[in-house]
């Protein structure tokens, strides 16, 4: 029988990367993953809905980062629904949410999220006077303050400057997409608990950094998703599947 | 004609592949109110656009691509539905699968794809929202389904797109050839791809940007989440979530006694220690996979590893019907010949249900002698040869050789070809092989064979009622695991409490059951009009009705006469229709389908 081996050059692009560079990313993975596993479980309440959490959330209860642990995520795009939810009054629109699941080779799925950095590489690189994009320091909710300040698509800055390449545009506005936390209480992450809670969670909030997020936040969806294929699926050297 | 208010957009994608055009048609809110959406909608617009008569494999065959009222939705796991003239079985023919291209297509804003004509060349088709586009595929003509979804994403340089494909096996025409969704999900069942290859289609890939309009969104989706959640604590689902319906393996050995065990001689198969789901989980299962907004994953991937031959080897599954059926159906006992044997049907584009009722027929058959190697090119399959398995589902897919192209017919015209005594081992209702529950262990599954409208699927319910509940579901385009079995207890109020902020309608639980047995009874008329299907079709293969158990927990058990008679005529009762299985005038008038009062009424 005829064994059909695609080579290499026509396996999907998770293959072509150069590999040393892979390594070290995956170490630095392994290493964010070590310390966003010790961070305690998410105190929000268990599937509360976007409805009832209306109510402003007070500054010491408020979520201030996202974290997210690849291997578990299945793909379901929960977070892009509530995501959507929370931001379109009520809508599921993948398209429109900030939160985005990227699947690669038909086999990883990893998702995108913003890390909140701290020196903010988007809002620094907003050319327009005042600036269209705001950070607050107090509550790290980026916002998108004023559409008439924005150039719009002829600009595309802040969409270049973001390390992990979290923002896209608004399918009908076109301007760029931000992460709020939804206000302290992420959706996602409450969306998530419920998907993938059986084998660890994927998404988590905390209200620490640790740092990590800085080191995470330079890991671009295709270089997760290229440590993620060799971490769990360890394709052999010349990259053959089957 | 009204047009709906919420849960659908209203439209339906006519694509003539001869011309190459597209056009743009209205459904109506009356029509989908009846029909919901899914196999119920593809089974009425299958009645009304097909010619009768019409060969499966010309143009002017339809196949459509329905989704339902909740696709794209907050309501969790939403599939879709791929209705057709089956080439296999000739008549209705329809499969259900999941991925996101169900959802795909709904916020791209098309409720029902529908292909007609055929293509000159091989094409795919790129949807993005409103804009259709016929693209060549003759790069990827008789490429495997791996090959043809990376061809897509990279062709339209965007990996957002989702795809459906079909392999070698649909556009050579194989009866079982299937169309496969995201890469491991397949719409298996009924020959759809086969339908798709006759087109020239080798794909389709739809990425969309809308949402679905919702009447009062607020209700909706907090009963949505209600459902999701009802689904997700479901007791026992655990099992589901950590093995898939792999789980089902080693039940349906050790405590069901419904396992299928080479060709179906026996139920009885410890070896399923070897390949069943904590073999799987242990030594091959890597990640869980979603359909979307589900919180089941049932679906597992997986990496061979330490095997001389397959090394590396990615596969989806073994799930709870492949792993019996191109497992122990054919009596193999190790993982990687085994996962190779799925991952080809998946690559090749073959129902591993059929390919491997096929496969544990041939077996059977060149046991018994009534075929010999020399008819097929030299091969001599026998029992746990997953080697020999292997090459006949390439030889299948390619309808390579001798046995290639005896193999491609499936077990029914294998059988009639052989005559003799060949149509006692071959297990088939209507045409269509028997998937992994053997009724004679379990007897409720010989509803979903035997009056199932499709023929030996596995899906149809295992009561009159559940064929009803489940008939649906698959009209909602949602899956058993989530709208099924975990909503059964509130069904239909959950269902009533979902659709009326969605669509704004005031359905009732009465309406259900009148929508439900519309269903079934359409399908069932347009069964008669191609296939005269009657109470004779209706009935399970010879030997689950003569041999009984040998082996395991329910030894001694057999489908008696009796069995079969109460299952006919409690099925015709509740669906209104005659002891002859024919829907009867005045309840097609009470169901609103008159237009096939002519067609299905005889004198």
């Amino acid at each position: 029988m005829s064994e059909k081996t695609p080579d290499a050059a026509e396996r999907p692009e998770l293959i072509d990367a150069s590999r040393r560079c892979f390594l070290k990313r995956s170490a630095q993975l392994a290493g964010g993953i070590a310390i966003a596993s010790a961070i305690p479980p998410v105190a929000a309440p268990h599937l509360a809905r976007a409805a009832e959490a209306k109510e402003p959330l007070k500054p010491e209860d408020r979520m201030k980062y996202l974290f997210v642990q690849r291997e578990h995520c299945t793909g379901c795009r929960a977070c892009e629904y509530a995501c959507s939810q929370f931001h379109e009054n009520g809508a599921v629109r993948p398209a429109a949410a900030r939160i985005h699941i990227k699947r690669f080779g038909g086999v990883v799925d990893v998702p995108v999220i913003c890390w909140h950095c701290d020196d903010s590489p988007c809002v620094k690189a907003c050319p327009t006077t005042p600036q269209a994009i705001v950070k607050d320091k107090e509550t790290n909710v980026i916002k998108f303050i004023d559409d008439k300040t924005c150039l719009g698509a002829k600009c595309n800055k802040c969409i270049e400057a973001c390390p992990s390449q979290f923002l896209r545009r608004h399918p009908d506005t076109g301007w760029p997409m931000f992460c709020d936390l939804c206000d302290g209480d992420p959706q996602c992450v409450k969306a998530c608990k419920m998907q993938t809670e059986d084998m660890g969670v994927t998404l988590r909030a905390n209200k620490l950094g640790f740092g990590v997020n800085m080191a995470y936040r330079d890991v671009t969806p295709k270089e997760a998703a290229e440590a993620l294929f060799l971490t769990q699926f360890y394709p052999n050297e010349d990259g053959e599947r089957r | 004609m009204a047009e709906p208010k919420g849960g659908y957009f209203g439209k339906m994608l006519e694509i003539d592949l001869t011309a190459g055009k597209t056009s743009v048609r209205p459904l109506d809110d009356g029509e989908l109110r009846d029909f919901i959406g899914g196999e119920g909608l593809g089974a009425y617009l299958l009645y009304k656009e097909l010619p009768p008569h019409t060969d499966p494999f010309s143009p002017e065959n339809i196949i459509m691509f329905l989704t339902g009222p909740f696709n794209g939705t907050a309501c969790p796991s939403t599939r879709l539905n791929i209705s057709f003239k089956s080439p296999q079985t000739g008549i209705y023919g329809h499969s259900q699968v999941g991925g996101h291209i169900g959802n795909e297509i709904k916020w791209a804003g098309w409720d029902v794809l529908m292909l007609k004509g055929k293509a000159p060349n091989p094409v795919y088709i790129a949807i993005t929202d409103d804009k259709v586009e016929l693209r060549d595929a003759q790069a990827v003509w008789g490429k495997d389904t791996y090959e043809t979804d990376e061809f897509i994403r990279k062709d339209l340089q965007n990996d957002e797109y989702r795809t459906m494909v079909i392999g070698p096996a649909g556009e050579n025409g194989v009866y079982y050839s299937c169309i496969i969704v995201d890469r491991f999900r397949a719409a298996g069942r009924s020959g759809g791809g086969a339908v798709l290859g006759s087109k020239n289609v080798k794909g389709i890939a739809v990425k969309g940007t809308k949402s679905v309009p919702v009447v009062d969104i607020e209700a909706f989706n907090k009963v949505a989440g209600e459902a999701k959640e009802l689904a997700a604590t479901v007791e026992g689902w655990q099992g589901i979530k950590r093995w898939g319906t792999a789980g089902l393996l080693e039940a349906a050995t050790y405590v069901t006694g419904s396992l299928v065990a080479k060709n179906y001689t026996t139920s009885w198969y410890p070896d399923i220690n070897l390949i069943g789901a904590e073999e799987a989980s242990r030594t091959f299962w890597k990640r869980h996979v979603s359909c979307p907004n589900c919180p089941i994953h049932c679906m597992k991937l997986g990496v061979i590893r330490g095997s001389d031959k397959y090394d590396g080897l990615i596969a989806e599954g073994p799930e709870y019907e492949t792993g019996v059926m191109m497992g122990s159906n054919i009596g193999l006992t190790e993982m990687d010949g085994y996962m190779k044997g799925i991952e080809m049907c998946d690559a090749l584009g073959l129902d591993t249900i059929s390919t491997g009722n096929v496969i544990g027929f041939t077996m059977e058959l060149v046991e018994r002698g009534l075929i010999t190697p020399a008819d097929l090119d030299g091969l001599n399959p026998t029992w746990g040869d997953a080697e020999t398995a292997i090459t006949l589902v390439q030889k299948i897919a390619f309808k390579e050789g001798k046995a290639g192209e005896f193999l491609s017919l499936g077990v029914k015209r294998m059988a009639d070809k052989i005559g003799n005594d060949a149509h006692k081992y071959a297990i088939h209702v209507k045409g269509q092989e028997l998937a992994a529950h053997d009724p004679r262990g379990f007897k409720p599954r010989g509803y979903s064979y035997a009056m199932g409208q499709l023929g030996g699927c596995h899906h149809e319910g295992n009561s009159p009622e559940d064929q009803a509940i489940w008939a649906y579901l698959s009209s909602m385009v949602m899956c058993s695991f989530v709208a099924g079995y975990p909503w059964k207890k509130r069904s239909p109020g959950i269902v009533c409490d979902m659709l009326n902020p969605l669509t704004g309608w005031n359905t009732t639980p009465e309406e259900y059951w009148v929508t439900a047995k519309r269903i079934i009874t359409v399908m069932r008329a347009f069964n008669i009009r191609e296939g005269n299907v009657s109470r004779k079709d209706d009935i399970l293969p010879v030997r689950l009705r003569t041999e009984p158990l040998p082996e395991g927990p329910q030894k001694g058990a057999v489908f008696t006469d009796e069995d079969t008679q109460k299952m006919q005529d409690s099925y015709y009762a509740y669906y209104g229709w005659d002891e002859n299985g024919i829907p009867t005038e005045e309840t097609l008038k009470k169901l609103k389908l008159d237009f096939a009062i002519a067609d299905v009424i005889k004198t």
